[in-house]
């Protein structure tokens, strides 16, 4: 198959990390009761360095772009905070360059970008991110009549979603700015950087290759024509 | 390959059917090892991080380094059934419930709920069902009963005895009082009073007091699922296996992955191979072996553990290893309270977190309703246990705000996507404006030749072993009877004044609840371990986990799986002294 072009490219097909995503997690009886006080809450998330490193990018594309689009998802006013105050580039930035996201992911999020600048320079004659208000709107609306617009716009929003609502030592909610405006009270111990899920101790990673052969898949995977019996 | 010195008991898991044996042997003076796939965490590594917990697992294996295959039921183009396996790190659905020192106790819920006497002769009490496999146990309640009196106080549960129609019986009081509710529990109280029912407060597995080396329950919100940090919740690495490595006479070995149990031609267990955290190949052996890693893991371990004497693994020359696999069955529903409707005070009432509900309903333990599809003759049938309980995690309630329904008639049927001002507005609603109420309906999974782990031909997992294929087919009548408890759950949720009430009953198994796969029975034919949990084709091994079961109740299994590890453990005790001598 050729590479996808654009949002509208008719041979795109939801990537396998999506799909993963949004199957419904099935273990119905796994669930959280109860909640309490807000606890300490970091602000820092990004090193010394990275911070330089993510200040420098972010005047550039692919980065530019994303600050942007996320900022328009999200926008400031009073109503409640904006991409910006919730730090959701820094965020997205921590979750591409700290966080061990799967590369089918990163890569479409930054294919993205490409898209949508091409798209931008088709209808507005220049890149997503010196639009106007209105150009932005309408040029979003666009891409989120496609189905790979709005996966990716979709993923965005997931994003912005994990930026307002998780541990601050993400990179996200500053000082729980996000928790106070949905009056969502944390739960505590709260995870401190070093503490983050990939920060963990993990268990045995065995680096063995002699499995690799093992490893293809090996079962029928379409079932064309047929549906599970629905008995419920 | 490295042979390491002889142990008197050797445990493969540390989970709740594993701790306890650790935890007796060890203080009566047996050399015990614990092999555990994972690493062994502590109070310090667990935080309340949905991402950690939900989002990312990161508590359990990635699914391309190991992973299930499960079969599930289609329909061809004739209409004709098939079963067709999927790998489940093509579906991203794990089934890991926690691979760390202590297992999925680390993350239990700790409703303590105890089987009841009936529990124990379903067949005798209600008949045979159609195309289930439906049998008696071979022990009664009243050879259990000591023992979850042993949990409560061991483990540590913390509860309130009162009358209602299906209380068990009982030798003892709950050793802690309850730990503390929010307002919901008394308006469930009112509420279930009003329409009859009877709500009673739920035994919990957490402690309510500071006692035998943890912290109390500090009431974080966020409890269930997550990783206790206080210590206060029972599970088998906080509650037993640090005093059993206190005695001197324990050791864990974390991140060893058993891989075979080796046995020789005349039919004796030789060893128990695992790779190391290294991945390199070790073995050790002991007097006695002791399976318990959960029981899928356990079967596709048998499965695995081939020898001359055990062509189809070990313990199963009639054919029993991984059998009649059990889940729960039932489903959940819902109803929300909604603020405007509401005075303050209630508001305010509603919006307390950290305590628990602690509420459940058992009034149809037994169902005795001619009108119930699912009775026998004599209008009699096994029901079961309703659970009420908050969600917490924000980020999964979040999702789904981004949506909205498209009224348009040209775009009907689609969603369309929010976002600035209006998504904003979709949040704020969605967080600040009502609160629901949850419950988990718990009932027999009748056992059925259509559910039972195998291993897969092909799939293996990062160290080259096959792994588990598990078909998840499920009697008809699971649903009959979780419709049932819906129903009834549903009702008090309108007494309560909730709105936009719903329940969901599927036959999906719920992975965090399994059990059976090496029934327990008398005989030899029919089931894998004797009375004792003991193989009955090989006398050094016993199988402590849920496996044991041939019927699971209708509660969560875990305090079940305590009591029955701590009643074995007396059994392998007394084994071991005649080993002494």
């Amino acid at each position: 198959m050729p590479p996808i072009s654009s949002f509208f490219d008719k041979t795109y097909r939801t990537p396998d990390f999506l799909t993963h995503k949004q199957m419904k997690r099935r273990a119905f009886l796994k669930s959280a009761a109860g909640a309490s006080a807000i606890a300490a809450m970091p602000v820092i998330s990004l090193s010394a360095m990275q911070q330089v490193q993510f200040g420098e990018l972010i005047k550039t594309d692919p980065w530019l772009t994303l600050d942007a689009t996320l900022n328009h998802l999200l926008p400031s006013s009073p109503t409640g905070p904006s991409a910006q105050e919730i730090q959701a580039t820094a965020y997205l930035f921590q979750v591409m360059t700290v966080q061990p996201t799967e590369q089918e992911e990163t890569d479409f999020i930054f294919k993205g970008v490409g898209w949508l600048n091409d798209y931008a320079n088709s209808q507005k004659s220049q890149n997503f991110a010196p639009l106007t208000f209105e150009d932005k709107e309408q040029l979003l609306s666009g891409i989120s009549k496609s189905t790979a617009g709005q996966n990716w716009l979709n993923t965005l929003l997931g994003y912005i979603f994990q930026a307002m609502l998780a541990p601050p030592s993400y990179g996200g909610n500053p000082n729980g700015i996000g928790y106070q405006w949905l009056e969502h009270q944390a739960g505590f111990p709260l995870p401190e950087k070093g503490q983050r899920f990939f920060e963990l101790p993990s268990r045995a990673r065995i680096a063995v290759q002699v499995q690799s052969d093992n490893k293809e898949p090996l079962i029928a995977r379409k079932k064309n024509n047929s549906q599970r019996i629905n008995k419920a | 390959m490295t042979t390491s010195p002889i142990w008197d008991i050797c445990i493969v898991g540390s989970g709740a059917g594993a701790s306890p044996i650790a935890h007796q042997l060890s203080k009566a003076g047996a050399k015990v090892l614990v092999l555990e796939k994972g690493p062994w965490l502590t109070e310090k590594e667990f935080f309340k991080d949905e991402l950690t917990i939900s989002i990312h697992d990161a508590y359990n294996p990635k699914l391309n380094d190991e992973q299930h295959v499960i079969e599930e039921e289609y329909l061809d183009e004739n209409d004709q059934p098939f079963w067709q396996g999927e790998k489940t790190s093509d579906s991203g659905w794990s089934w890991w419930n926690g691979n760390v020192v202590g297992g999925s106790s680390n993350f239990m819920s700790g409703y303590f709920h105890r089987l009841k006497p009936v529990d124990f002769r379903l067949k005798s009490e209600f008949g045979a069902i159609t195309g289930a496999n439906v049998a008696d146990w071979p022990i009664s309640y009243d050879e259990l009963e000591p023992y979850y009196a042993k949990v409560e106080r061991e483990v540590g549960v913390s509860g309130r005895v009162v009358d209602h129609p299906h209380q068990e019986p009982r030798s003892t009081d709950f050793p802690y009082p309850p730990i503390a509710e929010l307002p919901m529990s008394s308006w469930i109280d009112k509420a279930a009073n009003k329409i009859g029912y009877h709500a009673i407060p739920v035994p919990r597995a957490i402690l309510s007091k500071p006692d035998m080396g943890r912290r109390s329950c500090e009431y974080s919100g966020y409890c269930s699922s997550y990783g206790c940090s206080s210590g206060a919740k029972g599970s088998g690495r906080a509650a037993l296996l640090n005093h059993a490595v206190a005695t001197g006479n324990c050791t864990i070995k974390a991140n060893a992955k058993v891989y075979k149990i080796a046995s020789d031609s005349k039919g004796e267990i030789t060893g128990v191979h695992y790779y190391d955290g290294l991945g390199r190949k070790k073995s050790v052996s002991a007097k006695i072996y002791v399976v318990a890693c959960q029981a899928v893991e356990t079967s596709r371990l048998l499965l695995a553990s081939t020898g001359e004497k055990f062509p189809q693994g070990l313990a199963n020359n009639h054919g029993q290893v991984g059998k009649n696999l059990l889940f729960s069955g039932g489903g959940t529903g819902q109803g929300d309270f909604i603020f405007s409707e509401l005075t303050e005070k209630k508001v305010a009432e509603l919006k307390q977190v950290g305590p628990f509900i602690n509420r459940a309903l058992q009034d149809w333990y037994q169902i005795n309703d001619k009108a119930f599809t699912g009775a026998n003759k004599q209008g009699q049938a096994k029901g079961g246990t309703i659970d009420f309980l908050f969600h917490q995690n924000p980020i999964a309630r979040a999702r789904g705000t981004q949506w909205a329904s498209v009224e348009d008639s040209h775009e009907s049927g689609h969603d369309k996507l929010l976002w600035g001002e209006a998504l904003k507005q979709s949040m704020k609603t969605e967080f600040t404006s009502y609160k629901t109420l949850r419950f988990e309906v718990f009932n027999d999974w009748l056992p059925t030749d259509d559910c039972f782990v195998s291993l897969d031909e092909d799939v293996t997992d990062q160290w080259g072993d096959p792994v588990a294929k598990v078909r998840i087919g499920y009697h008809e009548h699971d649903l009959e009877v979780g419709e049932y408890l819906s129903l009834k759950a549903e009702k008090l949720l309108e007494a309560l004044g909730a709105k936009n009430i719903s329940s969901s009953v599927s036959g999906y198994p719920s992975t965090n609840l399994m059990a059976g796969g090496c029934r327990f029975g008398d005989d030899p034919k029919t089931s894998v371990l004797n009375k004792n949990c003991q193989a009955h084709e090989v006398d050094n091994l016993y199988v402590t986990d849920g496996s044991f079961m041939p019927t699971g109740g209708s509660v969560p299994y875990t305090f079940t799986i305590y009591a029955n590890a701590f009643r074995v453990a007396d059994k392998i005790k007394a084994h071991w002294m005649t080993l002494q001598s």
